[in-house]
């Protein structure tokens, strides 16, 4: 089992599935002929070399092993992303200030030591700070808070 | 005496008061995210991307530049002050560099580091104004098929400098190449990969890429890896090294700036293998090699000139044939193709002020980083005690505002996070981002060129093999790749490797 869930095995996996979903959404793209090349073309051989590459990498990975995946962290990557897409979904509608406070709430918590009152006071000076440099003083078409500024 | 007239020219670019002005805050910001532990300069020219978009072309090459150097040196300071190598071409100033520290001559590392930096940089320059001209002239006579080669070569070359499987480097620059196929094809309008995405028909943006790729994922391991400082830090003293620590420092240099300028020009070198290499030298010529690892002058000395040198030298590839040889060069190559400017041999012909200019600057930016680095270092070393749970979350932040602010736009935003969540999976799987970067950049424009070498050759693909240029690149890009697959070869790459790590 180990040998299936090594590193060198899962990338296999990941260039041949990127190889796949090239050639199935690349499918309706014409290839034209080598001397007039259609859009398809140069995308259906990066496709097809890919997938070769990607069976390779399966190939030796099986043959020869190699290290094992580490074990996963879901909480830093999974808060992360869900902090930054919280910020692109207030940023407009909500203003910089809250999400920014959003953002760094969320991302805080990934850490492995969260002290509220730290985190409060990381808020407030970087909510100046970005105000002061993106608002001010690079002028930048942004509201700090909707309807407010 | 063009020389002389193009270095005039350059120097009345660089010194005008707007170009200086970027060229310090370049260097400034540079040196205040490189100095952050676990930030290299791959990440942090990534996450100041965005600031350099809106200014004209020359001063953002230049305040780009800058933020690279300063970087550069930032990571050489946290290599010797806490042992935490921001990038892999400080790595090696770790091992004796934090020796000394610990000896009490931390001034001493840090004054000859950048001292060694500033003169490897100043050489580094001169060599591109010296090559810079004949390699254009020779850029200009490549046709399509030439310049397809020639950025196999460079994609290839590149995975020399990816640990790792060999395989799956290359596997990372077909990825690359197909990432960078997204977009409206340019001879026939047709959209690609679009999804019915506006925002895709013009190409994924580079900047929310690398951002996501180099930036986030570089955060997310950092938190998972409970980023500790391995105790306190180091007071620094005096500055001054000893009489005996120059006279054994200087040769070193010396020695350290010529072989990391002759390796920083070769496709696929830059400063990390500068840095391994003259390492290696130093340890091989001294009387007593006994005392490398164990603070050495010879051992900071060296492979900090190295890195500099090939740093300064890894632009000539860049600069006059548009081909990077490393992740930072791709940087700079994306963020010439945002500002307009096609990489390759027609800048300097059509753009001599930008070209002169950003070569002058260089070596402004290098003088100035010996002011920011030695008497400011006080400064830098207050930075290093800021505990990483703030940091984290302020560079996010400052990534979310970057990514926002290229085109108003929060689908930058997310795409960032979705590079991010691309990035995080391929350090788990082992998978280098740079060979992937690379191919993403050269990818539009090499196919390109293999579309019109076709063209032009009726379809026929020896092509490649008639012209005499595209086949000595072929070959050579051949030569390279048996060579990785030599069982003596792949040993002496995988050592070069376990030394980075140890």
């Amino acid at each position: 089992m180990n040998r299936f869930l090594s590193k060198d095995f899962l990338s296999g996996l990941m260039f041949i599935g990127f190889g796949l979903i090239a050639l199935y959404f690349g499918q309706k793209l014409a290839i034209g002929t080598p001397v007039r090349m259609g859009p398809g073309y140069v995308p259906r051989m990066l496709s097809l070399i890919l997938i070769g590459l990607g069976i390779l990498v399966c190939i030796v990975a099986i043959v020869s092993g190699s290290e094992p995946v580490e074990r996963l962290k879901w909480k830093p990557i999974t808060l992360v992303t869900i902090g930054i897409i919280c910020f692109g979904l207030l940023f407009e509608r909500a203003g910089l200030i809250p999400a920014l406070v959003v953002l760094i709430m969320i991302s805080s918590l990934a850490g492995e030591e969260f002290k509220f009152m730290e985190v409060i006071g990381n808020i407030v000076v970087l909510s100046v700070l970005c105000t002061l440099v993106f608002k001010v003083g690079l002028g930048m078409n942004i509201n700090v808070l909707h309807g407010v500024w | 005496m063009e020389l002389l007239d193009n270095l005039a020219l350059g120097f009345s670019v660089a010194f005008s008061l707007q170009n200086l002005t970027y060229a310090l805050l370049g260097c400034l910001l540079g040196t205040l995210i490189g100095v952050l532990p676990g930030i290299g300069p791959v990440a942090t020219i990534a996450m100041l991307l965005p600031i350099t978009f809106h200014l004209p072309p020359t001063a953002s090459l230049i305040m780009l530049a800058g933020i690279y150097y300063g970087a550069a040196y930032g990571g050489s300071t946290t290599s010797i002050l806490v042992n935490l190598p921001g990038e892999a071409s400080s790595v090696v100033t770790c091992l004796d560099g934090y020796q000394m520290a610990r000896n009490g001559r931390a001034g001493a590392a840090l004054s000859i580091s950048a001292v060694g930096s500033f003169f490897a940089g100043t050489v580094g320059t001169v060599i591109i104004v010296l090559f810079a001209e004949p390699l254009t002239r020779m850029a200009q006579k490549f046709g399509p098929a030439d310049y397809c080669s020639l950025m196999a070569l460079g994609l290839v070359a590149a995975v020399i400098l990816a640990s790792g499987s060999v395989v799956k480097a290359i596997a990372m620059i077909f990825l690359g190449l197909l990432f960078g196929l997204v977009g409206t094809d340019v001879n026939t309008g047709a959209q690609r990969f679009t999804f019915d995405i506006p925002e895709l028909s013009d190409g994924i943006d580079f900047a929310p890429i690398a951002m996501g790729l180099f930036g986030i994922a570089e955060i997310v391991v950092n938190l998972e890896r409970h980023l500790t400082r391995t105790g306190g830090t180091i007071k620094v003293t005096s500055l001054w090294p000893t009489m005996e620590e120059v006279r054994r420092a200087v040769p070193a240099a010396l020695r350290g700036t010529f072989l990391g300028a002759a390796l920083g020009v070769l496709p696929g070198g830059g400063p990390t293998l500068g840095a391994f290499s003259s390492y290696t030298l130093e340890k091989k010529i001294s009387k007593n090699p006994g005392q490398f690892g164990k603070g050495a002058v010879e051992g900071v000395a060296a492979p900090e000139a190295a890195n500099n040198a090939a740093a300064q030298t890894s632009f000539i590839p860049m600069l006059t044939l548009g081909i990077p040889s490393n992740a930072v060069m791709a940087l700079m190559v994306g963020a010439m193709i945002i500002q307009g400017i096609q990489p390759g041999p027609e800048v300097m012909t059509k753009k001599p002020d930008l070209f002169w200019g950003m070569i002058a600057s260089m070596w402004i930016g290098n003088a100035m980083l010996v002011i920011i680095n030695l008497p400011m270092i006080g400064i830098w070393v207050k930075l290093l005690t800021v505990p990483y749970r703030f940091l984290a979350p302020a560079i996010l932040l400052f990534c979310c505002i970057g990514a926002y602010s290229l085109q108003n736009s929060t689908f930058h935003v997310m795409q960032v996070a979705i590079f991010g969540i691309l990035g995080y999976v391929f350090v788990k799987l082992g998978c280098e981002g740079a060979p992937f970067l690379l191919g993403l950049v050269l990818g539009p424009q090499m196919e390109e060129y293999f579309r019109r070498a076709m063209l032009l050759s009726r379809g026929d693909a020896m092509v490649f093999l008639q012209r005499p240029i595209s086949l000595g690149l072929l070959i050579t890009t051949g030569v390279l790749l048996l060579l990785m697959a030599l069982p003596s070869f792949k040993r002496a790459r995988k050592e070069a490797f376990v030394e980075e790590e140890g």
